[in-house]
């Protein structure tokens, strides 16, 4: 669900349009300098590696063009990790004129040394010294006129977030685009070299105030300590999950059922009857279970408050800066599933959808520990939309089965990680972190943030819904799915205990993960066969999307042995369910 | 004496790092003044301050990083 369309928009490059190299440190705001100039929208967040492939977009500066390429964010440019060979080739073969490099204002010395790896690649570079607002609220002052004669190249300082310092950055990029650089004059240094300068230039050119911690500044660091850390993780945990599920059935109550049944089904009831008369084809379109009913209402009125709310607690921690504070918490725990605890990120983003979730291992160093995640978040971990389809299916008949369910996934996934940190040869490389400062997040950044992803998760789900559901509608009306229950009889009513009609739901379910619930809603099954469904449809095949990111990621062959395992695993924990319930209730 | 069992809030000098890439690159230097901050139970990492930073770094790598006290 809300799933994730990375952007490589083709781009017309003309020979005279100017190509414009975006770099810098991890989480120096460049996805926001990016956004900016270009108007495109790329995703920021609070913590290392939100861009991990690259993205370029169109810009403008008065009335001449180039295209702005946005590089992974990297520490340094030796080309030690996935990420930083991307960097290191985009320096060497992209031939752009001019390099844009981001440093963060806060955190002068680590950004200044990759400032001197970038410049011995001779194009020619322009500095955007941004977060400055932040490095004066902590008493950091910077002489940027120093600055840019110790570098010998333009500095501007910038508040990206705000737009400040971003047209007189563009300037000097034209400016200096296409300059000769003077070879001679470049000096190569060794490592020991370039830091010993960096640390000189930092003396010449910043004054540190010493201060009281702000409030954020406590609260930050008090997250890090196990007590009061691990309490206000399970506060924190505990709100957004409250926000999500209580928040949502709100919504859905409030707002989004009776819009849908009182005036949008309606609508379309009316519009279809205009047309066709009842039977097959008026039942398809706008039936019990047609296109413009179970079409309409099971997106926008089930799953849609869900994944909005979702993104809205997820945009929220990422802005922050709390998720590398809970990856520090959990990293204990998670070195017992093979994974360090960084790989909480993508684990939290797969609750809302796989497809960000496994892109997002990108960032992860060591190729177990990615498909470690990959493989946890594909078997385990419901979406944003499969979690209101649970919600609607048990919500309403028992919480605590709903809860079972996420007991389920959780130790799930607490195996299946055991497991695969025995079997899968290779290891995970140790946590090093760097832990960004917790902020307000910018309301307006935030506000995009989240409307983006909920406006993906829309168009994404939106069409394959409707086809599905009219799909369904279809097997139905004219018989068929009769006949292919009576094939996949012996699985769905006698191994697991079904009826006929779940077949429907794992035909389904292939499409998208929350169409494996949402037809068990109106069967009137009892308990067991809610558990056995929806354990079922929580294993069951990762969603189309996701395959096709899986397969883009990690190969046919791993697609495939994940695909056939979480299917196996499903069958088999569901029917195990199904068989030993009924075998204890005998008993009694 | 090890990053790792340095005191909590202790002042001390890094003296030798292993060759950990990314350690250098994140910014940890021999001669850098750091302390801890704050230490997970169950093996789980420490978060250093250097200067106005914060890095968490795993407990096997800050028992290999030497540091001698200062105060
Ligand atoms: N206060 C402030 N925050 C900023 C500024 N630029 C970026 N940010 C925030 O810093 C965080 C990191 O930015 P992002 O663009 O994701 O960094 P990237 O990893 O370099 O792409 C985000 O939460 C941004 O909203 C700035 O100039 N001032």
């Amino acid at each position: 669900m809300g799933c994730h369309t990375s952007k490589e928009a083709d781009i017309h490059i003309e020979k005279d349009d100017l190509k414009i190299l975006l770099m810098g440190n991890p989480n120096v705001g460049k996805s926001v300098v990016f956004s900016k100039l270009t108007g495109m929208d790329v995703m920021s967040a609070n913590y290392t590696g939100t861009t991990v492939s690259y993205t370029k977009g169109g810009i403008r500066y008065k009335d001449k063009k180039g295209v702005l390429i946005d590089v992974p964010g990297t520490y340094s440019l030796e080309a030690t990790s996935v990420a930083e060979e991307v960097a290191v080739d985009f320096l060497k073969e992209e031939s752009a004129d001019v390099v844009i490099c981001v440093l963060d204002a806060t955190n002068l010395e680590r950004n200044l040394n990759f400032a001197f790896q970038i410049k011995e690649y001779n194009i020619p570079v322009v500095f955007a010294l941004n977060l400055i607002d932040v490095a004066r609220r902590q008493g950091v002052d910077i002489d940027v006129q120093k600055l840019e004669r110790e570098l010998g190249n333009p500095v501007i300082s910038t508040v990206a977030i705000r737009n400040i310092g971003l047209g007189d950055l563009l300037e000097k990029a034209w400016e200096v685009a296409g300059n000769e650089i003077d070879v001679a004059e470049k000096v190569d240094l060794t490592e020991d070299e370039r830091w010993q300068e960096v640390g000189r230039i930092i003396k010449e050119v910043q004054t540190v105030d010493h201060r009281h911690p702000t409030f954020l500044e406590k609260l930050g660091d008090q997250c890090l300590k196990p007590f009061p850390g691990l309490p206000i993780a399970f506060v924190v945990l505990m709100t957004a999950l409250g926000v999500v599920v209580g928040g949502g059935k709100g919504l859905r109550a409030a707002i989004f059922l009776p819009l849908v049944h009182n005036w949008i089904v309606p609508f379309f009831r009316m519009l279809v009857s205009n047309f066709v008369t009842e039977g097959v084809i008026y039942n398809v379109l706008v039936g019990e279970y047609g296109v413009f009913v179970k079409g309409i209402e099971w997106p926008f009125a089930l799953i849609l408050p869900y994944v909005f709310l979702f993104y809205i607690v997820l945009s929220f921690l990422e802005d922050s800066g709390y998720l590398p504070r809970l990856a520090v918490l959990v990293d204990a725990s998670f070195r017992r599933i093979g994974i360090q605890g960084g790989n909480i990120v993508p684990i939290i983003m797969g609750y809302g959808c796989a497809v960000p979730a496994i892109l997002g291992t990108r960032a992860a160093t060591t190729k177990k520990e990615r498909i470690i995640v990959a493989s946890l978040v594909s078997l385990a971990v419901p979406c944003a939309a499969q979690t209101g389809a649970f919600i609607a299916l048990l919500g309403d008949h028992s919480l605590l089965l709903l809860g079972l369910v996420y007991l389920i996934s959780f130790i799930a996934i607490v195996i299946a990680g055991i497991l695969m940190d025995k079997f899968i040869p290779g290891q995970s490389d140790p946590m090093l972190l760097e832990i960004p400062n917790l902020l307000m997040p910018d309301g307006s950044s935030l506000f995009k943030k989240i409307w983006l992803r909920t406006k993906e998760f829309m168009l994404e789900a939106e069409v394959p819904m409707m086809m599905g559901v009219g799909f369904a509608a279809l097997v139905a009306e004219t018989g068929m799915l009769n006949s292919i229950s009576g094939y996949v009889a012996p699985l769905t009513t006698g191994w697991l205990g079904l009826p006929p009609e779940a077949t429907l739901g794992l035909m389904l379910g292939v499409i998208r993960r929350e169409l494996a619930v949402l037809p068990l809603l109106d069967l009137n099954l009892s308990t067991l066969q809610l558990l056995v469904g929806s354990v079922v449809a929580l294993f069951y095949i990762p969603c189309l999307s996701v395959a096709g990111v899986l397969i883009k990621e990690f190969g046919l062959k791993l697609s495939l042995a994940i695909g056939v395992s979480t299917i196996v695993l499903a069958f088999f924990i569901g029917g195990l369910i199904n068989h030993t319930v009924t075998y204890i209730s005998l008993l009694f | 004496m090890s990053l790792y069992n340095s005191k909590i809030n202790f002042k001390c000098i890094i003296e030798k790092l292993p060759q950990i890439n990314l350690l250098k690159s994140i910014g940890v230097r021999e001669g850098m003044t750091v302390c801890i901050k704050s230490k997970q139970p169950f093996g789980g990492p420490v978060v250093i301050e250097m200067g106005k930073r914060s890095v968490a770094i795993a407990r096997d790598v800050a028992q290999q990083i030497l540091v001698r006290e200062v105060q």
